[in-house]
């Protein structure tokens, strides 16, 4: 068979076993981004939402979170260092990857990554963690042997000195810190944002309200994480979680998914309103195409029900059982997380299922295996789960924190 | 120890700081492309290395080193803009050694053009191949290099 | 003792570091001087891109739709043949009649691209008589002035020729995809073979070598006009089409600014 006739049976079966509405560019019929960019802003997200978390205590002295500032640090950092993998791993080429720090384009969003993550791993969140540890550090490395005791003392970087003088410089400068670490927080997550919003070509993305949007949708996730945590953090080591921390998470849960939803809504009002070009598109996909991953998994199960939920727990506070809002934030704060995976999915999936001609959609086949698939996905997602098991097993001793829930932390204010 | 009076923590940061910072400064100088940042942000080695891959397409212009009876032909008539390729396929390895013979044509490549389409411009000569009438082959009745003339 | 400790395995684990690193710059070019050798037999000499600007216009009244500009930039580019990795490729714009007594001036729009054009265009489905108009367009990178690909690529590897040409480093491309999200034009795909971003690059190893672009070459009616801005030639045909025809350029709303010209084109091409 000749190319032509060949080229035109090609055609003849492609117009039968089609998977495109309507029409798409030649080049967009498969999706580029698939999970693991589903998964990468997500991870980053939880990161800033459960450092925003930790500095509720410190900076605005939230007291009553007390209990969870250190595992909310830990948590931040577990899922830090797996943030950049997604990434990494979705490169067409991982093995030039620091191409990405050697010669950054400063005008892309994406070359400011390794520098924005850098930054907040190294100057924010490891110093923050070093200077609240550091005291603890040279205790426990006087006093542990063996493995566990080397590390300790590595870790201390050689500052011993305990003095009352050198804890208060700690505690000064940890406090600078974390005043630094809002902003940065926020520009980590911000920029993720911007990463999608940055894209003109791309209606769905290219958005000012995107990073805004991002910002909060990383709070209320990190912070929804925080609460996940810690109670499964006490239910495993059989310990009554602090009550007033968990009512105080629940409130703040409350205000930040408000403001969320807020935001959210102001964006699909202002869309709507603005009607571009693009709008039938928009508005087609949104009831089509994420019909349930956005107004059924996003808005009604993961911003509807826990707003729900946990609005019944403000106002009726006395009048439900300490039990029973337990569970509440418990359920909440897993629907959130689920609700907010859906966010980055349709953000992430919806982005590439419409064509930029603005004339058709094309599918997305969810595969199991391989580089994109969703079971490289899940273990990402578990992964930093993992290391923060192994964070808190050498750095969240049960005993001081046993001995008197909540004192050490607060003896140090 | 040390001269300088800063205190233990802050001076293990600052040496931590400054090893980071250098080795990232190394770093970026040891592996930065020779040639990048000649023109602009990227390799200006680029340039050469895409221009090197040879061509698969000869060209007119090669084409006519041997074959000009035919091009100067078929220039005179209605195929006069289309080009040698265009139906014999790409040719520089005919062209480099004669004796690899271009692909044989086909009916199929005449109706790739002259089959009825609405979206063809009307200036183009179309035929329905339904109802046209059918000889053997188009050539029985048309030559391709001077399609007004009958073989 | 402890800091002298961790002091020692700093400079140790920074020394090693570092003889790694300068290990690499010199392994780095020793390759590439093989491959100067290599190629450089087949390079183009004496070409200077900073002494041309080539430009690609469209004319759409000349696009008959035979698909001979997408298979000859298949072979020329080798690129890979599945119909979902294009280079340039055709559509068909349908225009319905409106519907009788509607009152509006045009029905409903039907595009359509079956591999690309590649082999041609199958029989359209809507009947003859339903048709206002119809035409072909051809879509290759559209040279933004102000490329957002160039702009959104992390490391360098995609960048603006100073001849012209947007083009795609495939040594040094890393592979995330940002351009291809980039493009508004749709122009970019991630080759499956090489894992890094490929797109039209004016087939630079051609028009360096005074050959014009494949697709242009084999275009039988000459809807693909080239020329170079610099040394415009007698009577040059890309000066004239610009002369003669009412231009337009593709999404003008994004502001990327394409240098590619269109003539003859409907509102709905975008």
């Amino acid at each position: 068979m000749d190319p032509v006739s060949t080229a035109q049976a090609v055609n003849e079966v492609q117009t039968l076993v089609t998977h495109i509405d309507g029409y798409v560019y030649p080049n967009e019929q498969n999706l580029l981004w698939s999970v693991l960019i589903v998964v990468y802003p997500y991870i980053t997200g939880l990161v800033a939402g459960a450092f925003i978390m930790a500095s509720l205590v410190r900076v605005f002295s939230v007291q009553a979170l007390a209990p969870a500032y250190r595992l909310a640090l830990l948590t931040a950092l577990a899922f830090l260092l797996c943030a950049p993998l997604p990434l990494l791993l979705h490169l067409g080429h991982p093995e030039r990857c620091l191409e990405v720090i050697v010669t950054p384009h400063v005008s892309s969003p994406m070359a400011m990554f390794g520098f924005v993550y850098a930054w907040y791993i190294m100057a924010v969140l490891l110093l923050e963690l070093w200077l609240e540890y550091r005291r603890d550090f040279v205790v426990w490395g006087q006093r542990e042997r063996g493995f566990k005791g080397l590390l300790y003392r590595l870790l201390t970087l050689g500052a011993t000195d305990v003095s009352p003088g050198a804890l208060h410089l700690d505690e000064r400068l940890s406090q600078t810190i974390t005043i630094i670490g809002i902003p940065s927080a926020f520009l980590l997550h911000g920029y993720v944002g911007f990463i999608f919003g940055s894209i003109k070509a791309n209606p769905w993305w290219g958005n000012v309200l995107m990073p805004i949007i991002f910002i909060f949708s990383a709070i209320v996730s990190g912070m929804a994480l925080c609460v996940v945590v810690y109670m499964a953090l006490n239910w495993v080591r059989r310990r009554a979680a602090d009550d007033a921390c968990l009512d105080k998470m629940g409130m703040f849960l409350f205000f930040a998914l408000l403001v969320d939803f807020s935001v959210e809504a102001l964006d699909w009002i202002h869309r709507l309103y603005q009607a571009e070009e693009s709008i039938h598109v928009l508005k087609q996909l949104a009831a089509g195409k994420l019909f349930y991953s956005l107004l059924v998994g996003q808005l009604c199960l993961g911003t509807l029900a826990p707003l729900f939920l946990l609005g019944a727990t403000q106002l009726l506070r006395e009048r439900i059982a300490m039990w029973l809002r337990r569970r509440i934030y418990f359920i909440s704060a897993v629907l959130i997380m689920v609700g907010v995976l859906m966010m980055r999915w349709n953000v992430v999936i919806g982005g590439q299922l419409f064509s930029k001609s603005l004339r058709g959609f094309t599918t997305f086949k969810l595969e199991p295996a391989g580089q994109e698939g969703w079971l490289m996905g899940l273990a990402l997602m578990i992964l930093p789960f993992v290391i923060l098991g192994v964070l808190v097993r050498y750095f969240l001793p049960i005993l001081p924190v046993t001995a008197a829930a909540g004192e050490p932390a607060s003896a140090e204010k | 120890m040390t001269p300088l009076k800063l205190p233990p923590q802050i001076l293990r940061l600052v040496l931590l700081t400054v090893t980071i910072l250098g080795s990232y400064g190394v770093m970026r100088h040891m592996l930065r492309p020779a040639s990048f940042g000649e023109y602009g942000h990227y390799r200006g080695a680029a340039l050469e290395e895409i221009a090197a891959r040879p061509p698969t397409y000869a060209g007119m212009k090669a084409c006519n080193e041997c074959h000009s009876d035919i091009v100067q032909k078929v220039a005179k008539f209605e195929h006069k803009t289309v080009a040698c390729e265009a139906c014999h396929g790409p040719g520089r390895e005919h062209a480099k050694d004669p004796d690899v013979k271009n692909a044989k044509l086909n009916d199929r490549l005449c109706l790739r053009c002259h089959e009825v389409d609405e979206a063809r411009p009307a200036w183009l000569k179309q035929i329905a191949e339904k109802s046209h009438f059918r000889g053997d082959r188009c050539v029985d009745c048309h030559v391709p290099h001077q399609p007004k003339e009958t073989p | 003792m402890k800091f002298t400790l961790s002091r020692r395995q700093l400079l140790v684990g920074f020394g090693g570091v570092a003889s790694w690193l300068m290990a690499q710059p010199i392994a780095q070019a020793a390759k590439t001087a093989v491959k100067k050798v290599f190629v450089s037999t087949q390079a183009p000499k004496g070409y200077d891109p900073f002494k041309h600007k080539w430009l690609m216009c469209i004319d759409a009244d000349r696009c008959i739709g035979c698909g001979a500009c997408v298979e000859a930039c298949k072979t020329e580019n080798h690129v890979p043949s599945e119909s979902m990795y294009f280079r340039t490729w055709i559509e068909r714009y349908i225009i319905k009649k409106p519907a009788a007594g509607s009152g509006d001036a045009r029905g409903e729009v039907l595009v359509d691209s079956p591999n690309g054009g590649r082999g041609g265009f199958p029989p359209s489905m809507v009947p003859r008589t339903d048709i206002l108009k119809a035409f072909f367009v051809p879509k290759l990178c559209n040279l933004c002035e102000k490329s957002p690909c160039t702009q959104a690529c992390p490391v360098g590897a995609t960048f603006d020729s100073p001849d012209g040409a947007v083009l795609v480093d495939p040594n040094y491309c890393i592979g995330c995809g940002f351009c291809i999200q980039a493009c508004p034009y749709g122009c970019r795909f991630l080759n499956p073979e090489t894992h890094t971003a490929d797109k039209c690059s004016l087939c630079y190893h051609r028009i360096t070598r005074e050959l014009k672009p494949a697709c242009v070459e084999v275009c039988p009616g000459q809807a693909r006009i080239f020329g170079d801005l610099k040394n415009p030639v007698e009577n040059d045909p890309l000066q004239a089409f610009i002369r003669k025809n009412k231009v337009q350029a593709l999404k003008p709303n994004l502001g990327t600014d394409p240098r590619v010209l269109y003539a003859n084109i409907d509102k709905e091409v975008r």
